[in-house]
């Protein structure tokens, strides 16, 4: 950790003997030897972070000027060991000369030197696009190739085995459409190494309506999007539902996919409403911070949260500039709270990134918005770019060049290619599918996933990390190998602030009535099953579901009575269709793409018997679909 | 009564830790129960006077003058003013001289010398009432919205405990129903694992006498065939081309839960969770209905090592506790369903020798009062559903409107000091509490008696986050024995 003193020879110089304390040579080696680990840098344990004056003040634990009011002190001898400072397990108490020096530097006014922090120093990314210049390589080789070469040449890493085409079908199928590939898509591979991936790739992006409804996960996690939950009981919370479909079904260039949600329509304008919960909520849980936390959060990348209750220990971000985003969207004036505290300061509407420019404060809020859409989007607004590519990076990837998702002020893997991407995305006006396609038709993506230890140290890219599906993956997925997908929910046709979005679908497609295409998993509400295998209720963001199988999930995988019931009808729809061996060779090749070999025929027939009873079947499905090579995408 | 000992006695091998050993290797260490995992914080814990706890939990706001806090009684009669009106139950003696209760609770009066009576909690007014929100903030130490998804108090004590062994999962939570009823997204929200994840999250059992099938095949399936179903797992892994690929610690949470899941499905504690096989007598006397058959299984589970139970009365708008009119018929209804199950949970659990190391909560999300919403001077809103100024039916007479400020808490064993009494509500309206303990204390209390300091934190998205809120919560010294 480094500690910066840019004034510290002149302080110094000017500090006469005998006079005022000297806060560089006798207060911080105080603070640092006592306070500074459990209180100092990236630590703030009881809430109380000394890195820098308005830290402490912000803590009102020190009165400048009255010691003998300032809590900071009075822990330093408290009685009960419970509230002593340090904690008396940890670290000696204070020598009386030692106390006596901080009496006095409060009683003089807590003077702090210009500049000074205990904060470490930090990585602060670029903010502007930048320019890659390319490793050299062989013409027509894709660009990601020939940086994750050169990057993995210059670790010294070994690069990742090259994926087979069976493989490679069915991770991209799952990534692009949220399914396995169908069987006739697999019957219609040529022999090993001689697919066109390319044109494997152009097909399943093509596919608007299956890419529609598999990305409508995603975005419905980061845009809080839910068909029913809370705050629509009080009519404070809205969805984007029908807007969401049809931007996806159409690839919405993403600047004005952007535009549309800060600046909002009569149809997208749930996201930045927020959610409102009846009676009062705590200054930092107002509908405008949420705007300010939300904003910031899935656009940029920036955790605000910490922000929008006190200068943050960990980022760069303020009160006033959390404040400052919200009262772009507020139509009242806000005054700034600090913990829970006011101020008496009023926020001035302002963005964050004023090198771009700035909205103008003066103005309506709807001008307001438009002018932050306008600045989120600029050209200029490399945040914007990285942020988002990232975020498809890592679900196709299974692990951001930056990570976590949320925390772009984090140094990415490789500067390089998270920068590629970004310019990619720019140059193709902002067409989310190709940034994909660049992902999806490179080596990089097209090699096999890494074997991970749970507890590594520094991150070190060995080629992609297994991903989990998700709860819809799921059980698309297991619909699609037993060929019976669920009627629809009458709800999903309503009317009301909550359902409706089957109603959605069938407007995008201008459909007069439901014409009985599979209903998929993300139209459904949210059962116990699917609770139990991730889905989020969309309270908050969320950015990534877990990726690991949990013993609740694995209880309700074994008798939860959702998945016991489709097993029983995946059952009735197979019985009799066909003969055991056929049965076993198509349940392996819908469900893991694959044909199962000699030994899992042999074993699969002993589970089928000769004339499977429905009974038998269902645990042949079951097996099947509890086997970890179904759940997570190789 | 049928004892079903199937599973062991047919396939021995079942309980064994099999799905893992298609590794071939010994890399999985973390299971089910043991040690806390990713404990973050490096602050001394206290040492725990309570292995386990059970929160008996009084839906929709149980009126502390009709039931623990007994008042100035007064009658039915017809003409009455309202604002007369306290407590519309008398009092009653219980085994301690200084403490009174109200009528109809004349069981729990009886164990009133095994408890501590805390007079004083107190909630915050919200500005509006909404149940759910109020059971959020109870439920989590955290009033919504949150930033974060906020653990419930029993998530945190599996995720800070664990287990007691390695079967029993460490959080149940019985007698709620999460679909099908007003509010129940907004139950959802706070019935979770929060940002620890699903492994820390409730296993729910709306129905106590259905327990046994969360831990039982499916419906339909026989024993037999539920185990060939897990050996036909088995054998699939085995032959599978793929299996050099389990070690990737994605898969390998898969197999570990399988493994899990196997072994609480396979083990002796699983029978816990079947009511039909406690003695007749003893499941007649819990019997007051499902709340009662809740208490019974609390105490079974318990027995077997359950970390944190939960038992509601369950919250539905305007149902049970929750009377915005017919106040005082309601109550006593709600008296009778759960006087006598808590008393013999206690004694139960004291026969058992478990009661000094169990500490039973009894709470609710607040009180209630003839008129005043919220506290007074509160800008709630007015929700009674049998507005009058004087009494004129019976639906008038009891207590409609929610109160924040003062309701009861009564805390057995684990730990507790025992025929005591702590702080006190005014004896004439508003019944503000004295000497008053806040949400943030009373879960500093309990978390101290389970052994978690209320300081307790981890860190989520590069922030702080306490057992309670902004870890400021301080244990009540004084019910400690």
């Amino acid at each position: 950790m480094s500690r910066c003193f840019p004034l510290l020879t002149l302080f110094t110089l000017v500090s006469p003997l005998g006079a005022d304390v000297d806060f560089a040579h006798e207060v911080v080696p105080i603070l640092e030897k006592n306070c500074v680990e459990c209180h100092g840098g990236d630590e703030s344990k009881g809430g109380l972070s000394i890195n820098t004056r308005a830290l402490i003040m912000d803590a009102d634990v020190i009165e400048p000027g009255k010691p003998e009011d300032s809590l900071f002190i009075e822990v330093l001898t408290d009685e009960d060991p419970d509230f002593r400072m340090p904690p008396p397990d940890k670290k000696d108490s204070l020598k009386p000369e030692e106390i006596a020096v901080l009496e006095r530097w409060i009683a003089e006014g807590a003077k702090w030197e210009e500049g000074f922090t205990f904060a470490p120093d930090r990585y602060e990314p670029p903010l502007k696009p930048r320019e890659v210049k390319l490793p050299k390589g062989a013409p027509g080789t894709n660009p990601i190739d020939l940086i994750v070469a050169a990057h993995l040449r210059d670790k010294g890493t070994e690069p990742p085995k090259p994926l087979d085409d069976r493989t490679f079908l069915r991770r991209v199928t799952l990534d692009l459409t949220g399914l396995p590939p169908s069987p006739e898509a697999l019957s219609q591979l040529p022999s090993e190494g001689k697919l066109d991936r390319t044109a494997a790739v152009e097909r399943l992006l093509a596919d608007n309506q299956a890419y529609a409804e598999h990305w409508m996960t995603f975005w419905n996690d980061l845009l809080r999007n839910e068909y029913v939950g809370t705050g629509y009981i009080e009519g404070g919370r809205q969805q984007v539902t029908k807007w969401l479909y049809r931007s996806l079904l159409e690839n919405k260039p993403f600047d004005a996919f952007i535009r549309e949600i800060i600046a909002p329509g009569s149809e997208s304008g749930g996201f930045i409403k927020g959610i409102i919960w009846r009676g009062v909520v705590n200054a930092s849980q107002t509908t405008e911070i949420q705007f300010s936390q939300n904003v910031s959060q899935v656009f940029l990348g920036i955790n605000m949260k910490c922000a929008s209750c006190h200068d943050s220990f960990t980022d760069r971000w303020t009160l006033r500039e959390a404040y400052g985003l919200a009262q772009i969207y507020s139509e009242k004036p806000l005054e700034l709270v600090r913990c829970d505290k006011p101020t008496g300061e009023m926020a001035v509407a302002s963005w964050i990134f004023p090198e771009l420019g700035n909205v103008d404060p003066a103005k309506p809020r709807d001008e307001r918005l438009q002018q932050l859409a306008e600045l989120v989007t600029h050209p200029e607004n490399g945040r914007t770019q990285r942020t988002i590519v990232n975020r498809l990076w890592n679900q196709m990837m299974g692990r951001g060049i930056v990570h976590p998702v949320d925390a772009m002020n984090t140094e990415p893997w490789n500067e390089d290619l998270l920068d590629l991407l970004a310019n990619q995305l720019v140059e193709s006006k902002y067409d989310l599918k190709a940034v994909m396609r660049l992902i999806a038709t490179s080596r990089t993506y097209q090699s096999r996933t890494e074997v991970r230890d749970e507890n590594e140290g520094t991150y070190v890219f060995q080629g992609p990390v297994r991903k989990r599906m998700t709860a819809e993956q799921f059980m698309d997925s297991i619909r699609s190998v037993i060929g019976v997908w669920p009627a629809p929910d009458k709800n999903a046709f309503g009317k009301g602030l909550t359902g409706g979005q089957l109603t959605a679908v069938m407007e995008a497609h201008g459909l007069k009535q439901w014409d009985n295409r599979p209903v998929r998993a993300v139209f459904a509400k949210r059962d116990e099953l699917q609770a139990a295998l991730g889905r989020p209720n969309r309270e908050q963001v969320v950015s990534a579901r877990p990726d690991i199988v949990t013993t609740l999930e694995a209880i309700n995988l074994a008798n939860g009575p959702e998945l016991a019931g489709l097993l029983k009808a995946g059952a009735a729809n197979l019985q009799g269709k066909a003969t055991p061996r056929d049965l076993i060779e198509n349940t392996y090749l819908t469900a893991l793409s694959r044909k199962p070999t000699d030994s899992e025929v042999r074993v699969a027939t002993d589970i089928l018997g000769e004339k499977p009873t429905p009974e038998a079947t269902e645990d042949f499905l079951w097996s099947v679909f509890m086997l970890p090579e179904f759940i997570y995408i190789n | 009564m049928n004892h079903e000992n199937w599973y062991d006695e047919a396939h021995p091998e079942l309980t064994r830790r099999r799905f893992l050993s298609a590794l071939g290797a010994t890399t999985a260490a973390t299971f089910l129960g043991g040690a806390p995992r990713g404990f973050a914080s490096s602050i001394k814990q206290p040492e725990a006077t309570a292995d386990s706890c059970i929160l008996i939990w009084m839906a929709g706001g149980m009126a502390a003058p009709e039931t623990f806090d007994p008042k100035r009684y007064k009658p039915y009669e017809v003409g009455t003013p309202v604002e007369e009106i306290i407590s519309t139950f008398p009092a009653i003696d219980t085994a301690v001289d200084n403490i009174k209760i109200c009528q109809g609770l004349e069981n729990i009066a009886g164990v009133m010398d095994r408890a501590t009576l805390i007079r004083s909690h107190f909630q915050p007014d919200l500005g509006s009432i909404l149940h759910s929100r109020h059971q959020y903030h109870w439920h989590t130490g955290y009033v919504p919205p949150q930033t974060v998804a906020a653990p419930h108090i029993g998530a945190w004590m599996a995720k800070v405990l664990g287990g007691r062994n390695d079967v029993m999962p460490a959080f149940i939570n019985i007698g709620q129903q999460l679909e099908g009823h007003g509010e129940s997204e907004e139950l959802k929200a706070f019935t979770t694992g929060g940002f620890f994840g699903s492994e820390f999250g409730p296993m729910n059992l709306p129905f106590p006498d259905l327990a046994s099938q969360a831990v039982k095949p499916p419906g339909g399936m026989s024993p037999d065939r539920f185990a060939k179903r897990y050996k036909a797992l088995e054998n699939l892994l085995k032959h599978s081309p793929k299996s050099e690929e389990l070690s990737d610690y994605h898969q390998e949470s898969m197999l570990r839960s399988i493994d899990n899941a196997h072994r609480l499905l396979g083990s002796k504690e699983r029978e816990a969770f079947d009511l039909s096989l406690e003695k007749k007598e003893i499941f007649d006397e819990y019997n007051t209905g499902r709340f009662g058959q809740g208490c019974l299984l609390a105490r079974r589970l318990v027995e077997n090592g359950a970390r944190f139970v939960e038992v509601t009365t369950e919250y539905i708008p305007f149902v049970h506790w929750d009377t915005h009119e017919n106040g005082h018929t309601t109550a006593e209804r709600m008296k009778k369903e759960i006087d006598r199950p808590i008393a013999r949970l206690i004694k139960d659990l004291e026969e058992r020798g478990l009661l000094d190391r169990t500490l039973v909560v009894i709470a609710t999300e607040f009180s209630r009062d003839m008129m005043i919403e919220g506290v007074p001077g509160s800008t709630a809103k007015d929700q009674s559903r049998a507005k009058t100024d004087v009494l004129k039916e019976m639906k008038h007479y009891g207590l409609h409107r929610h109160f924040t400020g003062g309701s009861s808490v009564v805390m057995f064993g684990g730990g507790m000091k025992k025929g005591f009494l702590y702080g006190a509500t005014a004896d004439e309206r508003p019944c503000l509490a004295d000497k008053p303990v806040s949400i943030e204390d009373l879960h500093a209390t309990i978390f101290t008696a389970m052994g978690i300091s209320p300081k307790t934190e981890y860190s989520i998205e590069g922030r702080p986050f306490y057992a309670t809120k902004d870890g400021v919560g301080k244990a009540v010294r004084d019910v400690f024995a």
